[in-house]
């Protein structure tokens, strides 16, 4: 009797894995807002074991190139002097970070210079999806706005440096015809010139923005959509209310990836400025650079890089925090 | 798997006896290669070497060097001789070229690991020779010695332009020699003769002497120059400006641009120390004395009525906006000279431009009694010896650098690439001295005279400061300077500030 009870369990478990199967593929079809059941697998779920075997050439490879020098880097953080020839000298580098007035600058100049690049290509970025989202020339958009994110960074700096150029740069002579500049170039003066980086990062990287938001637009519930619209609420009223909550997670996944970038891609800021004129545009990762590699103060590098890793650590966090607090047109 | 006949005659190895059989096979191969490796890289005898001129080039045949170098002419030149060196010596070299602040990340990354990737090195005298002096090979044991082969004029101070075995070769101490002059860059006056020709009636009204530069041009006088044109542009006038600085984002030549100003004024100098040989502990600096804050205020002058673009134009673009004729006189390193008299690419080509001595210090700058002179500096490129190699290698090593350094490879980057000569000898070939006037077949020979004659000889001759965080003062330096170009402090806070941060960078 029980074990006539089991089977015809086993046979309803069945058909609702069946059902559940049918019901994913229409969600895959056209979105549903609602979350469904996953599946469960046939197989009995292997040993944790096993996929540490799996994992373990990987994990080998990753501790050897990444992890080893990453505890090196803290070794040397509280060290002074030359590889080889070293001397322990405890937090002293860091204590004296706070006193280093191009440390402290630094930390200003990136916070302004990210600041201004998110802003910009999450703006930017979104408003472009939404034009590409659906439009008849939908691939090639995306296809065109894709190429600058293709170039190497340093060659798009050298690019920009010519197009900035005071002697034959066009874009100088655009800037000039328009008043925005006066006699000198963009990168000539201490005011202008992380407008300048800032401009050569957006025209970069906000095809990114723009790729993960179409991607998010595509997976926007129609349901809620057709909802919100039969109540009689307008175009704007639904990008806002149904649109924009559903995008939220693929934006924080771009605002994530932009803000750690800004905080190591230096490439093109060597290329058209150095960090200069003036220190105008020596955002922390250059200084970092500067110390660790002109200066071969290894020691003092190191340190830089640590406070730089933990603050972005935080900020990570701080971002994802916001980022995942329930909307009142969301989750 | 495969057929075997009946009683067939085989023996089966054993999995123990096929682990032994491969590890014996591996340890001979092993053996066998490092036999070979070890007689194709130093198996050299120092006596066997002395028996005859041949023997000492081939000595190390077999070996391999790798010289990292700095993109300039000579690298280019000796890169396409290097097959001739190869049969002369049976040494291979690879020339790896950069510019020269990836040389300087590259070849301090080498030297500081104690490796020896870079046997031979590039060492243009502050932003490498300064900080990394320590780790290059002392070259003077290998002078003469009679099992290596010598250049026949020698490695005497004499034998070389004033002042550069020194400039690129002693650090600290003077009885070490680090490198042998390799190549140079040194500042002299580029102008548009034709420019000053045409405006120089206006300007006399104006100032009451003709418009023309000579050895005796001073600074007051170039602000003079630089103000006329300017003050012509803004009235409309199709003329050029009248200079431009560099002050862009190169902090080591930015540095040097300054330095220059401030030598020519007084010979002041950034620390009471030996400006050739340089110290490690070179005490408080000079910056913020009334001498030196005088001459930021000039320095600040000259670059309002500059180009505009001067907070942009490293060395390189600024002798593009020299080329397309956007300014009327330039202080340029004299190597450029061969671009500038490329009819293809510059304006100024075809006998517009005069070169001469950089500009004389103006006796109303001068507070600290010293002397006025043309101050000039320069960046001369040695090439060193990894100290970290072998002394075997560093000798085979030592068979290059002399051999590239020597005057007939020097002569032949002159009239081939356009070189700048270190060993004397090459200026006093008949074909060097002819192409010192025009037409000329080797432009940068145009600019020997007030160079090579003039420049860089005493009392006129500066280098700036040599010490260990030679690179740090650079941007220190450099940094400063420009927040005094664009408004953000005046010369007394800015002495001050360069007062501050340098005693804070020597001291710490």
């Amino acid at each position: 009797m029980s074990q006539t009870l089991s089977l015809s369990q086993t046979t309803l478990d069945a058909v609702d894995r069946f059902r559940a199967r049918k019901v994913s593929v229409e969600v895959e079809a056209r979105p549903l807002s609602a979350e469904l059941p996953t599946p469960t697998s046939f197989n009995p779920a292997a040993r944790k074991a096993y996929y540490f075997y799996l994992m373990a050439p990987a994990i080998a490879l990753l501790a050897f190139i990444s992890l080893y020098p990453f505890f090196w880097l803290i070794v040397m953080a509280f060290q002074k002097g030359d590889m080889g020839a070293v001397e322990w000298v405890g937090f002293k580098n860091f204590t004296d970070l706070a006193s280093d007035g191009r440390f402290l600058s630094g930390w200003v100049l990136l916070f302004k210079y990210s600041a201004m690049c998110l802003f910009l290509q999450v703006g930017i970025g979104v408003l472009l999806a939404v034009i590409v989202n659906g439009s008849r020339y939908e691939k090639f958009l995306v296809t065109a706005l894709l190429m600058p994110m293709m170039m190497a960074p340093a060659v798009a700096g050298l690019l920009w440096l010519f197009l900035y150029n005071g002697t034959f740069g066009w874009y100088h002579w655009i800037f000039q015809s328009l008043g925005i500049l006066e006699t000198g170039s963009i990168l000539s003066s201490a005011k202008t010139s992380m407008y300048a980086l800032v401009l050569v990062d957006v025209w970069q990287w906000t095809p990114l923005i723009t790729l993960i938001a179409l991607a998010g637009l595509k997976r926007v519930p129609r349901d809620q959509m057709e909802a919100n619209m039969v109540d009689g609420a307008s175009p704007a009223r639904n990008f806002f209310a149904i649109v924009m909550p559903n995008l939220y997670p693929v934006l924080l996944i771009a605002v994530l990836l932009r803000f750690m970038d800004n905080f190591r891609f230096i490439d093109h800021i060597l290329v058209l400025t150095g960090g200069g004129p003036a220190n105008s545009t020596k955002i922390l990762p250059i200084y970092l650079f500067e110390v660790a590699f002109k200066f071969f103060d290894l020691g003092r590098g190191a340190a830089i890089a640590l406070v730089l890793l933990v603050v972005t650590i935080i900020l990570g966090k701080i971002l994802v925090g916001v980022f995942d607090r329930p909307t009142s047109g969301g989750r | 798997m495969f057929y075997t006949p009946k009683k067939a005659i085989h023996s089966r190895i054993s999995r123990r006896r096929f682990l032994e059989l491969g590890g014996a096979g591996a340890t001979m191969l092993g053996t066998g290669s490092l036999a070979v490796g070890l007689n194709s890289t130093i198996m050299a005898s120092r006596v066997s070497a002395q028996s005859s001129d041949e023997a000492k080039w081939k000595q190390f045949a077999g070996s391999k060097l790798v010289f990292l170098s700095e993109n300039t002419p000579p690298s280019f030149a000796i890169r396409e001789k290097l097959t001739a060196f190869y049969d002369l010596t049976g040494i291979t070299v690879e020339i790896l070229t950069d510019d020269l602040p990836v040389v300087q990340q590259k070849a301090g990354i080498d030297l500081r690991s104690g490796t020896a990737d870079y046997v031979l090195q590039y060492s243009q005298d502050k932003p490498i020779g300064a900080p990394f002096a320590d780790f290059y090979a002392d070259m003077t044991p290998m002078f003469g010695d009679e099992t290596l082969p010598q250049d026949p004029e020698g490695y005497g101070d004499d034998v070389w332009f004033d002042n550069f075995l020194t400039a690129c070769g002693r650090f600290y101490d003077g009885n070490r020699v680090m490198a042998l002059p390799y190549d140079a860059a040194i500042a002299c006056t580029f102008y548009r003769k034709d420019i000053f020709e045409a405006n120089t009636k206006d300007f006399e009204a104006e100032y009451g002497y003709r418009l023309e530069y000579t050895n005796d041009t001073t600074w007051q006088n170039v602000l003079d120059f630089a103000t006329f044109f300017k003050k012509a542009k803004e009235a409309g006038k199709d003329v050029p400006y009248g200079y431009a600085q560099h002050q862009g984002s190169f902090a080591w030549t930015t540095q040097l641009d300054i330095q220059r100003m401030c030598f020519a004024n007084g010979r002041w100098i950034d620390y009471a120390i030996d400006d050739k040989l340089g110290s490690k502990t070179p005490g408080a600096t000079n910056w913020g004395d009334e001498q030196s804050v005088l001459i930021l205020e000039k320095f600040k002058a000259l670059a309002d009525v500059s180009h505009p673009d001067n907070l942009a134009n490293g060395t390189l673009e600024l002798n593009t906006v020299y080329q397309s004729g956007n300014i009327a006189m330039q202080v340029q390193y004299h190597e450029f000279a061969a671009s500038v008299e490329d009819e293809g690419t510059s304006l100024a080509a075809g006998g517009k431009t005069g070169y001469a001595p950089c500009p004389k210090g103006a006796p109303d700058w001068i507070k600290n009694g010293g002397e006025a002179v043309n101050g000039t500096n320069c960046g001369i490129g040695g090439i060193s010896i990894n100290a970290n190699a072998d002394e075997a290698l560093q000798r085979a090593a030592y068979i290059f650098a002399q051999w590239s350094t020597s005057a007939d490879n020097q002569y032949e980057v002159l009239k081939g690439l356009g070189g700048t000569p270190t060993r004397k000898s090459v200026l006093a070939r008949p074909e060097v001295v002819a192409a010192g006037q025009r037409p000329s077949t080797m432009p940068n020979a145009l600019t020997f005279d007030p160079v090579y004659n003039f420049g860089i000889k005493d009392p006129n001759f500066t280098l700036g400061p040599k010490i260990p965080k030679a690179n740090e003062y650079h941007s220190i330096i450099a940094s400063t300077t420009q927040r005094m170009l664009s408004g953000e402090l005046d010369a007394a806070a800015t002495g001050a500030e360069l007062k501050a941060q340098l005693d804070e960078l020597n001291a710490g």
